[in-house]
């Protein structure tokens, strides 16, 4: 009788420590492996935050090209040229990069794109980076036209954005568009961003735009060809560049948010640890004790 | 007759307008703003200067305040700047681009490089201009049309240093 209710008990016990209660090795194995993640992110956090600096010092740079182009396209009034009406073609140009681990960057720019995508469904994108082509190929798989990788290793050159602006005119022939828009994140301060888009004018845009004959121009050269692609290539660029910016600052705050949360975790399983610890200790003193007291 | 007078009557106030506008224009900015910006690198921010020199594709220009709005494609060669309060010009080689001249005096030169011309060592430029010339002649198209670019630019250089 004695003898089958201790049986129970003990029984009963091991039964809840498998429900309740981790064994101190797997409490010790999991506070390791998070001890682990907590290092890879804190270190990635170091990283993003000395390369914020140049980013954002490249981003400044590729910025000052936009408002020389800005204010030529502003005075040219080319914004307001009306659209062909037969078959208007868009291009969407997406600008992310490889890498994630940066919170919810990349998926932001996806969505503006979806939606841009839903009300004009025969556009064409440019895929800049892995990310942005991964996200639209499950829903948008036939409007890729184009996809390039090995983007965000480090602050985009004028070199790589006219490599991808060549392939684009080249394979795309860039001018059959009516509109081409960029889609990138525009860092809007260190902490927040916000996917925004710039249009680029086409050079018979630009040679139709109502202000286009305030500028003294030679009628005969191939200037607004030259124009349309130079300002593309610069264009592409200042939108990396800014991309680029965006996403540092994202990761380091993702990564600082990473940290903080492995901080708590390891703070609550190193008291599970110790309290584990402190039970087995008790059982195996209570187990000595008892043991003892049946020999007297 | 009558129409007439009205007609005049009509101009008279917007020429008014117009000498009233330019004047005001002219005692506030009767200097030259210089925009010069490469992509990973501001050089002049809306700096004051006298005039720029600009290697355009239709012919070396000067540009001075209130010049007439246009856009020029730039060829590699040597954008010069007369500063104010500087008798010497400051000059930048540049591997071509764009300058556009804003109605209210502003110049923006967008460039893919540039740098000053006295980093250019002359002995540097000779080796690789015999080198280039070496490739002019290449079987494969893409080397003869970048041989070509390069002995452009660094025939162009080599003047410039002299």
């Amino acid at each position: 009788m004695l003898a089958r209710s201790v049986l129970s008990q003990s029984a009963r016990c091991a039964a809840s420590q498998a429900r309740g209660y981790a064994t101190l090795k797997e409490v010790e194995l999991r506070l390791k492996s998070i001890k682990n993640i907590e290092k890879i992110t804190k270190t990635m956090k170091i990283v993003a935050s000395t390369r914020l600096s140049k980013a954002q010092k490249a981003k400044a740079a590729a910025k000052m090209i936009d408002v020389a182009d800005a204010t030529f396209y502003d005075v040219a009034k080319t914004k307001d040229v009306p659209e062909p009406l037969e078959n208007p073609k868009h291009l969407t140009i997406a600008i992310t990069s490889d890498k994630g681990l940066c919170g919810s960057i990349h998926s932001q720019l996806a969505k503006a794109v979806k939606r841009n995508l839903e009300s004009h469904p025969d556009t064409d994108v440019v895929a800049i980076g892995d990310k942005i082509k991964m996200q639209l190929l499950r829903s948008y798989p036939d409007n890729i036209k184009l996809a390039f990788n090995g983007i965000g290793k480090d602050a985009p050159t004028f070199y790589e954005s006219s490599l991808i602006t060549a392939k684009i005119l080249q394979e795309l022939n860039a001018k059959q568009y009516s509109k081409i828009t960029i889609f990138f994140n525009d860092p809007i301060s260190s902490l927040s961003f916000v996917p925004s888009t710039k249009p680029i004018y086409n050079s018979e845009t630009i040679q139709t735009s109502p202000g286009y004959n305030i500028f003294e121009i030679d009628p005969e050269g191939k200037l607004p060809t030259d124009l349309f692609e130079y300002s593309l290539t610069s264009q592409v660029l200042s939108a990396m560049a800014q991309g680029y910016a965006a996403e540092i600052s994202a990761r380091r705050t993702a990564m600082d948010n990473a940290s903080k949360n492995a901080g708590d975790m390891i703070n609550r399983y190193s008291i599970l640890y110790n309290r584990t610890r402190q039970a087995v200790i008790t059982n195996e003193l209570v187990d000595i004790i008892t043991g003892a007291s049946s020999l007297d | 007759m009558l129409s007439r007078t009205i007609a005049t009557a009509r101009t008279l106030p917007r020429s008014i307008n117009l000498i009233s506008k330019r004047t005001y224009v002219e005692a506030v900015e009767n200097a030259l703003k210089l925009q010069f910006s490469l992509p990973h690198e501001t050089l002049y921010s809306g700096v004051k200067v006298n005039q720029v020199n600009l290697p355009a594709q239709s012919g070396k220009m000067g540009i001075l305040a209130n010049h007439v709005p246009t856009i020029e494609q730039l060829s590699p060669g040597v954008v010069e700047i007369l500063e104010e309060n500087s008798n010497t010009a400051k000059k930048y080689f540049i591997s071509g681009g764009f300058a556009t001249v804003q109605p209210n005096s502003v110049l923006s030169i967008t460039a893919a490089e540039a740098f000053p011309l006295e980093s250019f060592s002359p002995e540097h430029i000779r080796t690789l201009l015999t080198e280039a010339k070496g490739k002019l002649a290449d079987s494969d198209a893409v080397v003869a049309a970048e041989a070509a670019i390069t002995v452009e630019v660094l025939e162009q250089l080599e003047a410039a240093t002299k």
